[in-house]
């Protein structure tokens, strides 16, 4: 009985968490409670949770993407840098490159059995190159006119809620009916909770794994194209600052480092929590300087609590 | 068939042993036969001068990387130390004027930053990997926060002197850069700290009953590198003239570079500090070779990844691994 009401806390620690600090916020200042606030705050998270929702794949099967602020950023150069020449083209261009680069360092990874999170590391020293290479080193304007005829589903609004909303509700979705309904997200928590039964029950594990890479960077760098989209350039360090951000949502959410638990909808609202976390350190006059520190604060308390160590034999 | 597979085995085990030191050779030959400058004493001094930060980071996070552990808060230490030590000589924001007694301070908060990661790694149970990156980020928000986005300048000649000064003609980083691995060597070679990371990174479960104190060590280790990462935010502070937070950016891409493309490999137990010498040497001549070529700068990056995969391919004993996560 405790048990199974320890777990059902566990399960909805993070939202009462997210309600707290809304209503804490809210008290500071009561402004904060309207609903066109509330679509502006959510709007905000997305890239966000865009960034953080296809890494979950990756820390539910036990591994890590550190890639992903590089390949962001990569996609918001091609973004900016082609889209005068491939129109509408260009969006599904720098999605595929995010993709290349997740597919790269999962071969990386599974074919070489390199740890995943020096695989990606070495792999975001490529793509950050390959960013530096498709903007000539330098920040892209996207112009005003072709953004308005290729961009719009990406900034506008539509039924008077913000099109930011809109595209992260459908990765959600789509996202979640992959990993709850579908046999690849069993296996994805089947490889996270124990690879070697995986295996030994004759599963191509390394395919699962490249597909959950693949995913990641294809996330990322749909991140990165709205990214672009919304500050109306691509730039090469455009995503600078977002790993931390991404992993503290995930994990503030309520998925586990060590793999095996989690889903799509908690990354939402770690991300909802690291944003409104942010928005009430700014009211309180905390400068944004100071907030790198407190996100790496809340990533290792996060990570100390969630941890299931009857799981870690020895911890590296 | 056993004697024959294990002369293979150990013929291989020979050739990986050499294989950075002749990759280091092969390099150098490469590109003075490209550019005969490369060859001359004024590139030597400069090539030793750049290896000189790269080399006492290394230090640390060898002996880190040997307990099969990793640190990725190089760059959040490297870059708090660097600012602090700033802060405290003579310099255009506060009125400090400690001198070179800046320098241990600095280091001081090097390694208790190196603390803070190994308590947490090691009374968490949080992964290393984990733990530094948060850490390494906190130390990053601080030094930004302390400085408010700003760059301090520094006008002590003395403590500029750690850096720029010569002896014999060779730059002080460079001796200082010796002397730290000087310091790590005997740790390594002469202490029962250095065979304890050995016996951790090779089995930790084993060195655990053979009643080494695992927990201490790991702990011990990690502030030990927080010390070196201390020291390589005084010379960096020291060689700009300034300190701000990006001072350290790309250290931490560096370090690790090196100390797998030395042949020390990331499952543990298995190379020196002799090793991320010569690491560091290939990494800082290829970067030199590619400014020579005139290749764009931003390129090293892409390369220095590559290198590290194909360094830890060649080098990973996949024997020992049944799950890569």
């Amino acid at each position: 009985m405790s048990k199974e009401w320890k777990e059902r806390l566990h399960t909805y620690l993070p939202i009462i968490f997210l309600i707290v600090l809304v209503l804490l916020v809210g008290a500071y200042d009561p402004s904060f409670f309207s609903v066109g606030n509330f679509l502006t705050v959510t709007a905000d998270t997305m890239t966000l949770f865009l960034m953080a929702s296809g890494v979950t794949l990756v820390i539910m099967i036990g591994g890590i993407d550190l890639s992903i602020q590089a390949v962001a950023s990569m996609a918001s150069c091609i973004l900016a840098a082609y889209l005068g020449r491939f129109g509408i083209w260009t969006i599904p261009l720098a999605v595929l490159g995010g993709a290349v680069a997740g597919l790269a360092g999962s071969l990386v990874s599974t074919r070489l059995r390199i740890p995943s999170f020096i695989a990606t590391l070495a792999v975001s020293g490529v793509v950050l190159s390959a960013g530096y290479w498709f903007s000539d080193t330098r920040s892209i304007n996207i112009p005003p006119d072709l953004s308005a005829s290729y961009l719009s589903w990406a900034v506008g609004d539509t039924l008077g809620i913000p099109n930011e909303i809109w595209v992260g509700v459908v990765a959600m979705v789509v996202l979640s009916v992959l990993l709850q309904l579908t046999p690849f997200g069993r296996l994805i928590r089947g490889i996270g909770a124990q690879e070697q039964a995986v295996i030994a029950s004759g599963i191509n594990v390394d395919r699962i794994k490249i597909a959950a890479y693949v995913l990641s960077g294809t996330m990322a760098a749909l991140a990165g194209v709205v990214m672009a989209a919304r500050l109306g350039s691509g730039s090469p360090t455009l995503a600078n600052e977002f790993l931390l951000p991404a992993i503290a949502a995930i994990i503030v959410g309520g998925t586990a480092i060590t793999g095996g638990v989690g889903s799509v909808w908690r990354t939402f609202v770690g991300a909802l929590i690291v944003q409104v976390v942010r928005i009430g350190m700014t009211f309180m006059g905390v400068s944004v300087f100071a907030q790198q520190i407190v996100f790496g604060v809340i990533l290792v308390a996060a990570v100390a609590i969630t941890l299931d160590r009857s799981k870690l034999l020895v911890v590296k | 068939m056993q004697t024959r597979k294990a002369t293979s085995f150990s013929y291989l085990e020979q050739w990986r042993r050499w294989a950075p030191l002749a990759v280091l050779i092969a390099l150098c030959i490469l590109i003075g036969l490209f550019n005969p400058n490369f060859l001359s004493t004024g590139n030597f001094i400069r090539l030793l001068n750049s290896a000189a930060i790269p080399v006492v980071l290394c230090m640390g996070a060898t002996f880190i990387i040997l307990m099969g552990s990793i640190d990725l808060s190089v760059e959040g230490i490297v870059a708090l130390t660097a600012v602090i030590v700033s802060l405290l000589v003579a310099n255009d924001i506060t009125t400090y004027k400690l001198g070179l007694f800046a320098v241990p301070v600095a280091m001081a908060i090097g390694g208790i930053m190196g603390l803070v990661n190994g308590v947490v790694h090691v009374k968490l149970k949080t992964p290393s990997f984990m733990t530094t990156l948060g850490i390494g980020f906190a130390g990053l928000g601080i030094a930004t926060a302390i400085l408010g986005g700003l760059t301090v300048r520094i006008a002590d000649p003395t403590f500029r002197y750690l850096s720029l000064g010569r002896i014999l003609g060779i730059p002080m980083a460079v001796w200082i850069a010796l002397a730290a691995f000087l310091v790590a060597l005997t740790i390594q070679q002469r202490t029962r700290i250095g065979a304890w990371i050995y016996a951790i990174g090779t089995d930790e479960v084993t060195a655990r009953f053979a009643g080494i104190p695992v927990e201490k060590t790991r702990i011990l280790v990690f502030a030990l590198a927080g010390l070196f990462y201390g020291l390589g935010g005084v010379l960096a502070a020291a060689q700009f003239g300034q300190g701000h937070a990006l001072i350290a950016q790309g250290r931490l891409f560096t370090t690790i570079t090196a100390v797998v493309v030395g042949g020390t490999a990331l499952s543990g137990g298995v190379g020196s500090v002799v090793n991320s010498i010569i690491g560091v040497f290939i990494v800082v001549v290829l970067a030199n070779g590619m400014v020579l070529m005139g290749i764009e700068p931003y390129v090293q990056q892409g390369v220095q990844g590559l290198l590290i995969i194909a360094a830890v391919a060649l080098a990973l004993d996949r024997s020992r691994l049944s799950v890569v996560k």
